[in-house]
């Protein structure tokens, strides 16, 4: 508080400080200011002392602040530049230095800050440096130099550009003189000199537009101008600028010159051409809009609408278009429409309407043009109704009608001809007309037509008969013509070419000429003579060449007799009646006659005359004369040869027969007519193979025939058995060969059959008899195998055995070796017994056979047997009738029971006893012995196919040989029967045996 | 020659089995040496031994017209078996019959086994070179 009082004591001195100061506490509160600061920062009016320092303005910056707060602890801040906001929103540039305020004991009691207003030097700064930039930025783009004239010195400088515009090298050094040499003689430099002396002695400044010839000769508009410099109050010299204007100047001469052009040329357009403004006014029309509205100077139409030049409809018509456009911004191009025109006729107008946008994009208004077509409409129109006339009487003409020109090509057609070939117009319009589809695709046709075509054009008219093709390639007879058209310098122009439809008369010439020629054709090739006599005179007339061929005669024989005289007269009643009946019918015969042949042969014939009268009315007579002669004699050798045929034919050892279409016989052989039993063939024929043979063979034969018919191809030698009604069966070999007549179709069918019957049946036999055989074969090769297997095998034994024994020392070993060739000499003699008893089955089988009971034989085994059977505890159930009997071997049949019921106990299931049941069957020529049993069972899918084989043992049985099956089956066979076997394992075995009667 | 370990004779010919093993005896160096009258037990005994994890016979000398399984019924069920050593089998035989040539073949191509076709009567000498062991890395 003391330190405050004294310095308010200081305040008057702080007050008058030269530069803007203000003293700080250390709260950065006011103490003192001065003046300086109070104006430089507008606080005049405002309470300062005890304010804090940032309070003073609207803003102070952050830095600021922390500016004054470093200097309170001790730093001297560097100059900074701030920028303020006054209280009156005044933006203020500030530069501060501030530094720590101290007492006299170095004690910081505040900050000491001077500020220095640098807005305005800024400012001015700024625009300096704006200004130049400025200056030379345009200065370089617009050309402009400057120019400076020192009067004391009566000196002149030239700034670069200057001397750049002036072309001359920048160490030139210009004078009044020099400069002033530079414009263009005559207006430029009189001007010039003129202004500058006005400068020097009026003071007053110029600028003109002038022209100068640069130090390299060209041409160039400059504005030059210049005005007076004073120092104080007296003028010291000149200063000027030197511009380029040059290209502008030229461009607004170019600009100039095609606007004017432009001008002239929409002026001079036969095209209405006008601008609108949005609201319809015209703003621009030329010459030939002011034409069409009549007026003779385009500004009676300028800023006028359409309503106050045209009637209200026309006008109405044209806003509407207005509108279309500058509402969608849509062109409207070469529309078609009608108007009122100011002479009050109707015009025909061209109109296009484009929307004028302006660099916005917006629309502006409206370009115009409109053509009157009115004259154009109207000619064409006249046109228009010649050619429909022309086209009406053109097309309406029946015939085919074209124009071609000069070279051909088709200009113009007809519907007439269109409708022919069912096309358009267009099609063919503009195609050679050979090349059009009426005539046919075909070189030297069209070359023909081209030809034609030439000769026309040279002034020839062509006719002739031609054939065009419809849509459908069908010709058309028509009569064709080409005739030239002249113009008025009678030279051809165009050819019309014409065709006439003449399908009705060629079709009738065609006829008519078929007529003729079929007549033609009959007459001279008729094997029938034909003769024409005159009625009352009977001198021939005519005859054909079938008449001179049989009859000998010829033109010369016949010019001197008479019809009558070829008959020798001597029927005179025949004349007489031929007379007569032309005469009352016209027509006379058939009869027959005997002519003479011209060396003298009697010919039989028959005779045909009928009366014609010609176009002259003479009365001829046609006479058909038919010779018989030939025939009589031919139908007499068919006769023979048929008989001849039919003999042949039914002598033949094979059936014959001919079919019809409809499959029924319509001949038949007598070999035929004897297999079906009947004594003549009228019992066969017109039968069918159903009616002959019943439903079944009649459908199998029905099948073959239609496929034959069919087919038309031949059933050759195909064997067939035949069943009769009656039951009897044939082998044929049967052919079926289809008769095909000239159509190509089958009319019928021949079938041959030969009866093989008793062939098939040799064959048959022939068969069996080499089944059997190979089946002999098969049996011994097999035995001959078993026998060489069994017996290669002893001996290989006694071989080993033996020379073991010749190399042993040892005595014991000599003693077992020779006990071991004992044992194996018995095998040997056992396996040569089995094979024995083998050989003599197969040896005389059949002889010995007789009937034997079969329960006798049964009991008498089972008496045989009643020791094994006994300790086995065997039951037998034998189901068997007393009156069963079999035609067998007697031995055989002991062997097979004994060997089977021995098995039967052999082979017992250990855990049960042993119950075989016998029975017996009849099927077909068999007697069937059944013994079932219910041991062991045999695995047969396994063994089955070794079952009866030789050696063959299945069970660890040490009795089991592999021998007697082997011996049953042979015994069985051997007198042609047969043995079966079904087994089970652990149910039981069960044999058939099947013993042939 | 190597020792042989095991030999099968699997025939139902006494006599047979009395030459090879005879013949066997004076020639060839073996441990063991098995008999059986048919195939059925030659197989159960092999099977058993595969079981077991014992050795297989090397040689085997087979007939083939025996009961109960005859010598390709024997093959048949051998060749399914899983034995990965070649085991030489040497068939033993009277036939002359050509069918049971052509089985031999057929068994022979099936098989990776050494299947031999000998007629009898079987010599000594023959006895000693079908018996040589064979390599097993072939």
């Amino acid at each position: 508080m003391v330190r405050e009082t004294q310095t308010n004591t200081n305040n008057y001195l702080i007050k008058q400080l030269p530069t803007a100061t203000v003293f700080l506490n250390n709260k950065l509160k006011v103490t003192h200011v001065s003046d300086k600061f109070v104006d430089d920062f507008g606080l005049v009016n405002d309470t300062i002392i005890g304010k804090r320092i940032d309070a003073l303005f609207n803003t102070m910056s952050e830095d600021c602040i922390n500016d004054f707060k470093d200097n309170l602890k001790g730093k001297k801040s560097h100059t900074r530049c701030a920028h303020f906001i006054t209280k009156d929103n005044q933006e203020k540039r500030i530069e501060w230095t501030n530094v720590p305020w101290y007492d006299e004991n170095e004690n910081i009691i505040g900050v000491i800050a001077q500020t220095e207003d640098i807005t305005k030097k800024v400012l001015n700064q700024l625009k300096l440096e704006k200004l130049e930039s400025l200056l030379t930025g345009k200065s370089e783009i617009a050309k402009i130099g400057t120019w400076e004239y020192d009067l004391e010195k009566d000196s002149l400088h030239w700034c670069d550009t200057t001397k750049a515009i002036h072309e001359v090298p920048e160490d030139f050094v210009p004078n009044i003189d020099t400069a002033i040499e530079f414009y263009k003689n005559g207006f430029s430099r009189n001007t010039v000199s003129m202004s500058f002396n006005n400068a020097l002695n009026n003071k007053t400044p110029w600028s003109e537009k002038l022209q100068i010839i640069t130090a390299t000769g060209k041409e160039k508009w400059v504005i030059a101008s210049g005005k007076p410099i004073f120092n104080n109050d007296k003028m010291v010299g000149l200063l000027g600028t030197f511009q380029d204007i040059n290209d502008s100047v030229l461009s607004q001469i170019k600009i100039k010159e095609s606007e004017h052009l432009l001008k002239t040329l929409i002026d001079n357009l036969p095209i209405g051409v006008y601008i609108k403004d949005v609201e319809s006014r015209k703003i621009l029309v030329n010459k030939a809009e002011c034409d069409f509205a009549r007026v003779d100077d385009p500004k009676k139409l300028l800023g006028k609408n359409d309503f106050q030049i045209y009637d209200k409809k026309t006008a109405q018509a044209f806003r509407d278009e207005d509108l279309e456009v500058i509402q969608t911004l849509t062109p409207i191009l070469g529309k078609e429409t009608t108007c009122k025109a100011k002479n009050g006729s109707m015009a025909s107008i061209l109109t296009y309407k484009l929307p004028l946008l302006n660099a916005k994009n917006e629309i502006e208004g409206i370009i115009g043009m409109s053509l009157d077509i009115t004259e154009t409409r109207k000619t064409q129109k006249e046109l228009k109704e010649k050619e429909r006339n022309f086209k009406s009487i053109f097309n309406s003409s029946y015939q085919m009608a074209g124009i071609l020109d000069v070279n051909g090509t088709l200009i113009e057609i007809n519907d007439s001809a269109l409708d022919i070939i069912k096309t358009k117009a267009d099609e063919v319009i503009g195609k050679k007309f050979w090349e059009t589809p009426w005539w046919p695709n075909d070189d030297n046709f069209k070359k023909s037509i081209k030809k034609d075509l030439k000769i026309v054009s040279k002034g020839t008219t062509i006719r002739k008969e031609l054939t065009v093709l419809d849509q459908s390639q069908n010709k058309i007879p028509v009569d064709f013509s080409v005739k030239p058209i002249y113009n008025d310098h009678n030279q051809v122009v165009s050819l019309l070419a014409e065709g006439r439809v003449i399908t009705d008369m060629v079709i009738a010439r065609e006829k008519i000429k078929e007529s003729e020629m079929k007549f033609r054709t009959l007459y001279e090739l008729s094997p029938v003579s034909f003769v024409l006599y005159d009625f009352n005179t009977n001198k021939i007339i005519d005859f054909n060449t079938a008449f001179k061929n049989t009859f000998g005669y010829d033109e010369q024989n016949l010019s001197e007799i008479t019809f009558w005289d070829l008959f020798n007269n001597r029927n005179t009643n025949y004349k007489t009646q031929a007379y007569n009946q032309l005469t009352t019918k016209g027509t006379f015969g058939p009869f027959a006659e005997k002519l003479i042949h011209k060396e003298g042969a009697e010919h039989t014939v028959i005779v045909n005359k009928s009366l014609i009268v010609n176009k002259k009315g003479e009365k001829l007579v046609w006479t058909i004369i038919q010779d018989i002669t030939e025939s009589e004699k031919k139908e007499q050798q068919i006769r023979e040869e048929r008989h001849l045929l039919k003999t042949v034919i039914d002598n033949l050892p094979l059936n014959v027969y001919i079919k019809d279409e409809q499959l029924r016989k319509i001949l038949v052989n007598k070999a035929e007519c004897d297999y079906l039993n009947v004594k003549s063939a009228d019992e066969i024929i017109g039968k069918n193979d159903f009616e002959l043979y019943g439903k079944k063979m009649g459908q199998i034969s029905q099948e073959e025939d239609l496929q034959v018919l069919n087919s038309l191809k031949p059933l050759l030698g195909f064997e067939k058995s035949h069943k009769t009604k009656k039951g009897k069966t044939t082998t044929f070999l049967t052919s079926k060969i289809p008769l095909i007549g000239e159509n190509g179709r089958a009319y019928g069918l021949m079938g041959i059959n030969l009866d093989i019957s008793e062939l098939k049946q040799k064959e048959e036999e022939l068969r069996n008899l080499i089944n059997v055989t190979s089946l002999q074969n098969k049996k011994l090769l097999n035995f001959a195998h078993i026998v060489s297997h069994n017996l290669r095998s002893h001996s290989a034994n006694f071989s080993m055995l033996l020379e073991f024994l010749v190399n042993e020392k040892n005595e014991y070993e000599k003693q077992e070796l020779t006990n071991m060739l004992v044992g194996a000499s018995d095998n040997l003699l056992e396996t040569l017994e089995n094979l024995n008893e083998v050989l003599a089955i197969g040896a005389n089988p059949n002889t010995s056979k007789e009937p034997i009971n079969l329960n006798r034989k049964i009991s008498k085994i089972q008496q045989s047997l009643s020791v094994t059977l006994k300790n086995n505890n065997v039951e037998i159930l034998n189901t068997i009738p007393d009156d069963v009997s079999i035609n067998a071997v007697p031995a055989y049949a002991e062997s097979i029971l004994m060997n089977l019921i021995t098995n039967a106990v052999k082979y017992k299931d250990p855990e049960r006893d042993p119950r075989i049941v016998l029975s017996s069957a009849k099927k077909g020529k068999y007697t069937v012995l059944s013994i079932a049993d219910n041991g062991l069972g045999i695995d047969l899918n396994k063994y089955g196919d070794k079952l009866f084989g030789l050696y063959k043992t299945f069970h660890e049985h040490p009795e089991a040989k592999g021998f007697g099956l082997y011996m049953s089956k042979n015994q069985i066979e051997a007198m042609n029967g047969k043995i079966t076997v079904s087994s089970k394992v652990g149910v039981g075995t069960t044999f058939n045996i099947y013993f042939n009667e | 020659m190597s020792k042989i370990n095991s030999i099968f004779i699997v025939d139902d010919d006494p006599i047979t089995v009395f030459g090879i093993r005879k013949m066997l005896d004076t020639a060839i160096e073996y441990n063991t040496l098995s008999t059986h009258v048919n195939g059925k037990l030659a197989i159960d005994d092999i099977k058993a031994k595969l079981d077991k994890g014992e050795p297989v016979p090397e040689v085997i000398f087979l007939d083939i017209n025996m009961p109960i399984m005859d010598g390709w019924q024997f093959l048949e069920d051998f060749t399914d078996l899983p034995i990965e050593e070649k085991i030489i089998i040497n068939i033993v035989t009277s036939s002359i019959d050509p069918i049971d040539y052509e089985n031999c073949e057929k068994y022979k191509n099936k098989s990776h086994h050494v299947i031999r076709f000998n007629n009898k009567p079987i010599t000594r000498a023959r006895i000693i070179e079908i018996t040589q062991p064979i390599e097993q890395n072939t």
